[in-house]
């Protein structure tokens, strides 16, 4: 059974979270400077969340259809993703196992990983607001 | 026991002149039309010459032939090869070489497979569907890519390496001939057999993705690494030893794939697409300050590791490890490798050439096994200390 619920689920946790993100003066800067396009794929239950700081002025985040190439594109499971910010599985191990898929330059996809991490510290608080009792630890 | 994965999908073949029956190999595997991807100096010296018998022997089509990877292959190279196989049609694929050849056939594969733009298969499982049937024959014992699930190619244009892991990239076979390694030059020999020891040693220490499975490919292949790689530099006639260093590659290689190196290939990575240094070798001279830097954080695997290989008999982890050190660095001097970057011919850094490399190095996909996390300041720190 899936952490999360529906795709709408997903879609509030994720658009929440990264919302944050945004709105981090450190990992905003860092983001809009990688002046990277990035996709992040789902399933169980499917979302499509693209992440553009390729304009280097303003952190976009759009969910859904984007008809833009991204630079690199992430592809796992919700459920993945979820154990990834919860920190509870590392990159390698994902990769390795075949868990996570990465398109693209792997270096700069990697690069964003330190970037991102302080998000890990609200990211239980996220999904605690967001999907409230129903999200499945 | 924390959960693990292992591939190990290639059938290998061990055995001095096994090379002579490609052909049959290439037929089992359903081929009927391959290009075979060598380098012209391999062409020359006629190790070729029985393998290309065993097509005509084999009632084969001829074989359609490609022979002029570069030692360090690169995108161009690897189009010029698809094009060659997509206009021949042909619908396998036999790779004669060391890692760059072996490398290379891995994505013209990938091109002569899926068609398209390369680029859009760079990355980490992101292969859509099985490959054509490829046959891998090394004649070098180090890099492993006859078993391994990634490949790495040159991006001159764009100044980069591109980066290819899927478990459907692994080789479906791999012959392992130690005939062919024997006029392999001493400095060859040590600097890829030190790739090899690298592999081993960076594998080991992976403790977040390495395995039980892991951890006894590499210390079974260091054993014979430590027994056998002085003697095949300086006696390279020597069958046995060529014959241990050819199967410790190959199950580094395992080793490697299926748990991930480290530091010492993240700096060897940056360095060598930066100046071409020969990889084993710049391996050889960042091993010993990668083995210090993780030496914190994993000296019990180390101790392990020498207690296993005989070094030591102490259960003391900080002397099994200073132990394992000392028997690396004097295994390079042996071996007559070059201690320093200075020495490989890299000239001399300036701060933004420190800082540049120390970028490409933690941004390197080698490094996310690494056991201990290096920061841009640590990079630098060894660079300075390898120089």
């Amino acid at each position: 059974m899936s952490v999360f619920g529906n795709s709408d689920e997903l879609k509030n946790v994720m658009l929440t979270l990264w919302g944050r993100i945004k709105t981090d003066a450190d990992m905003s800067e860092k983001l809009l400077r990688s002046r990277l396009l990035v996709q992040f794929r789902y399933r169980d239950p499917e979302g499509l969340l693209t992440v553009d700081a390729s304009d280097g002025v303003e952190l976009k985040l759009i969910w859904g259809r984007f008809d833009q190439k991204p630079v690199i594109e992430m592809a796992m499971k919700a459920d993945i993703a979820h154990e990834f910010w919860m920190g509870r599985i590392s990159v390698p191990v994902a990769i390795l196992t075949g868990k996570m898929v990465s398109k693209g330059p792997t270096p700069k996809a990697l690069a964003l990983l330190p970037v991102i991490r302080p998000a890990f510290d609200f990211y239980p608080d996220v999904v605690h607001e967001v999907a409230g009792e129903g999200a499945r630890k | 026991m924390q959960p693990f994965t292992f591939h190990a999908p290639t059938r290998i073949t061990f055995g001095a002149d096994t090379a002579s029956s490609a052909g049959e190999f290439v037929k089992e595997l359903g081929g009927t039309r391959t290009l075979i991807v060598t380098d012209a100096n391999l062409m020359k010296a006629g190790l070729l010459d029985k393998i290309l018998s065993s097509f005509k022997d084999d009632g084969h089509f001829e074989p359609v032939i490609f022979s002029d990877v570069p030692a360090d292959s690169d995108v161009p190279c690897v189009k010029q090869a698809a094009q060659l196989a997509i206009e021949s049609r042909c619908d396998s694929l036999l790779a004669v070489g060391g890692g760059s050849v072996i490398d290379t056939a891995k994505v013209v594969n990938i091109c002569l497979t899926y068609g398209g733009d390369l680029l859009d298969y760079q990355g980490l499982n992101n292969l859509p569907s099985r490959l054509h049937p490829l046959l891998c024959i090394p004649t070098t014992a180090g890099t492993g890519s006859e078993v391994s699930l990634v490949a790495m190619i040159k991006d001159h244009a764009e100044g980069k390496k591109l980066l290819f892991g899927s478990r459907l990239l692994a080789p479906d076979s791999a012959i392992l001939d130690p005939a062919l390694l024997l006029s392999l030059p001493p400095r060859l020999t040590a600097g890829t057999g030190l790739d090899a020891l690298t592999h081993c040693l960076e594998a080991l220490a992976a403790v977040s993705t390495s395995s039980s499975l892991t951890d006894s490919l590499s210390i079974e292949a260091m054993k014979m690494i430590f027994a056998n790689l002085e003697r095949a530099t300086t006696d390279g006639a020597n069958l046995e030893a060529r014959s241990n260093m050819l199967v410790a590659s190959t199950m580094a290689g395992l080793a490697f794939t299926n748990a991930g190196v480290g530091i010492v290939h993240a700096m060897a990575h940056a360095t060598g697409g930066r100046y071409g240094t020969h990889h084993g070798i710049t391996n050889a001279v960042f091993l010993p300050y990668g083995l210090d830097f993780n030496r914190m954080a994993i000296a019990p695997k180390y101790a392990y590791a020498a207690r296993q290989l005989g070094i030591t008999n102490s259960t003391d982890d900080a002397k099994g490890a200073d132990e394992l050190i000392r028997v690396v660095v004097s295994l390079i001097e042996r071996c007559g490798l070059p201690s320093c970057l200075k020495d490989l011919g890299v000239p001399e850094f300036s701060e933004v050439d420190l800082e540049e490399l120390a970028e490409q190095a933690i941004t390197d996909p080698a490094i996310m096994f690494n056991p201990r996390e290096a920061s841009a300041e640590d990079i630098i720190n060894i660079y300075k200390r390898a120089y």
